[in-house]
């Protein structure tokens, strides 16, 4: 064990500027993969966040309704009738919750009270220019394209609004964040794949005579490739170690420092759970990511 | 302790075989000149007793293996029973010399106790007593080659393999070389060196192979480097 680790120094101070570079490689790599995860995890997240809770919201016409369902203005009582018997028959909704307009216009003095604009807002409006509203939940918080196309084209109905909908372009930035960020971590992934091969292959050529005589003398297999794999998997346990400080930096700044903070209300973030999981995942990889070109490369320039 | 039987050994690409139906045997405390012309087959057939290679057809068995059907992983345990000397002497020119003679042991898993007895032991046998701490450049040539011989030996095989040991010494310096592998043969280690070098064969009166386009064109008992009128 003495004479392998020896040669795994050897080893490793002849190849510093290759073991460096792959290392910044693996680790790049590694950080690219672990924040593919986080992102995967967001996203999962938030759509079980706005599952739970996003509702169709139908708001029926105020006097003021551009809408050309509402040229009779106010929604009549018949239309209410009509609007709720859809709700009820529609298979898609599981229970919907009726708020007056006097609600409504509660709920914005709340919110429109925290600031100055919004007093000067409130002066203009009272209870009826507020709409009453249906809350709907859906069995289904992703299929709220039949309720919304149904409830839409009926009289007395000034808008549908799915959250939903409007999160919609949210979703797909954190898709194709994810989506980038695995594609380029999979192209360094194969960058890395690549070093560790052609590592291997340089530093079998620079133990050429070495090798040639532990073989001559009857050295095992595994004794020839000990050090080639101790090598690897110490090049990957500094890669893993470097990018799951970096993705804790990353926690630490952005997730905890900046989203959480001020955009808290939006969304639930991720926290040290999902981190702690894509460290271990990209950890797991590293290993991998040094063990199997590390096997097959010692296996056809180092066998017996 | 070697045996070929009916051995043919043809490389991919190559029409003519390197070896050709060989059949031989070498017994137990043998020493063996192997002799014949570049290409005549010489290192087809060391290289099969290292089993760095396999026959084409035929078999061949090293200390009581046959080497065709040995697994792979088998084949280090094979060849810690063969030592091998190159005319290149072959050393760690980073290492001192004990650390070359060490190195064969270490990578083997011998403890270091072990190898502490037997490497300056093994130095003594081949008269480099008192120059275990020198570099191999420090060394000339004929030292050089005696550490090869240390390190092929120090493990005690009962086969050593020669290949033109002495293809770089001067004819003195060969003499001393010989001298060694002789008395390393009287440990009853069979001995098989290959080489071009007439004078050495002819003083040391042993059996001699000649091996002439893959196949034995000579098998002397006590033969000299060219044929016998």
């Amino acid at each position: 064990m003495r004479a392998t680790l020896s040669e795994l120094g050897q080893s490793l101070s002849r190849n510093k500027s290759m073991t460096i570079s792959l290392v910044v490689t693996m680790t790049v790599s590694l950080l690219l993969v672990s924040l593919g995860l986080l992102i995967n995890s967001q996203v999962n997240r938030t759509e079980k966040y706005f599952g739970d809770k996003l509702q169709v919201q139908v708001n029926l016409c105020t006097k003021n309704s551009p809408s050309t369902n509402c040229i009779g203005g106010v929604a009549t009582d018949d239309q209410k009738a009509a609007v709720k018997a859809a709700l009820n028959d529609n298979p898609e909704v599981k229970s919907f919750d009726v708020r007056t307009p006097t609600d409504n216009y509660e709920r914005a003095r709340a919110l429109l009270g925290q600031s100055d604009s919004g007093k000067a807002q409130l002066e203009t409006l009272g209870p009826d220019s507020f709409p009453e509203s249906y809350f709907v939940t859906l069995k289904d918080a992703q299929k709220y394209d039949g309720v919304v196309s149904q409830l839409s084209g009926m009289d007395g109905v000034g808008n549908v609004n799915s959250l939903k909908k409007l999160l919609g372009p949210l979703f797909d930035i954190l898709r194709n964040m994810k989506w980038a960020s695995w594609g380029i971590a999979g192209l360094l992934v194969l960058a890395a794949i690549l070093q560790v091969s052609n590592t291997i292959r340089m530093t079998a050529f620079a133990r050429r005579r070495e090798i040639g005589i532990m073989r001559l003398v009857g050295a095992s297999s595994w004794h020839i490739q000990l050090p080639f794999v101790l090598e690897s998997l110490l090049a990957a346990l500094i890669s893993a170690t470097l990018a799951a400080a970096a993705l804790v930096g990353f926690m630490y700044v952005v997730v905890y420092g900046y989203l959480r903070d001020t955009l808290g209300t939006l969304t639930t973030w991720v926290g040290w759970r999902e981190a702690g999981l894509a460290i271990g995942g990209t950890t797991l990889l590293a290993l991998l990511l040094a063990l199997i070109p590390t096997l097959v490369m010692t296996r056809k320039y180092l066998d017996v | 302790m070697i045996r070929f039987d009916k051995v043919t050994k043809t490389y991919p690409g190559q029409k003519r075989p390197a070896l050709d139906a060989l059949d031989l045997e070498i017994e137990k405390g043998e020493f063996v000149f192997l002799v014949g012309a570049s290409g005549s087959g010489k290192s087809t057939f060391l290289r099969l007793i290292l089993r760095e290679t396999t026959p084409t057809t035929g078999r061949v068995y090293v200390a009581g293996k046959e080497i065709n059907k040995l697994s792979s992983w088998k084949v280090p345990k094979l060849r810690r029973q063969v030592g091998t000397v190159f005319q290149d002497f072959r050393l760690l020119p980073n290492k001192t010399v004990s650390e070359n003679v060490a190195f064969a042991l270490q990578v083997i898993g011998k403890s270091r106790s072990e190898i502490a007895k037997v490497v300056p032991e093994t130095l003594e046998m081949v008269g480099l007593e008192g120059k275990g701490h020198r570099m191999p450049d420090e060394l000339s040539g004929g030292e050089q080659q005696r550490v090869a011989v240390a390190r092929a030996f120090v493990n005690r095989p009962m086969i050593l393999i020669a290949d033109e040991p002495t293809g770089n010494l001067d004819p003195g310096t060969s003499v001393g070389i010989m001298k060694l592998l002789d008395r390393i043969n009287r440990t009853d280690t069979t001995v098989v060196m290959a080489t071009h070098d007439s004078s050495i064969v002819d003083q040391m009166r042993k059996r001699v192979i000649e091996l002439e386009g893959g196949l034995i064109v000579r098998d002397e008992a006590r033969g000299i480097y060219g044929y016998q009128n």
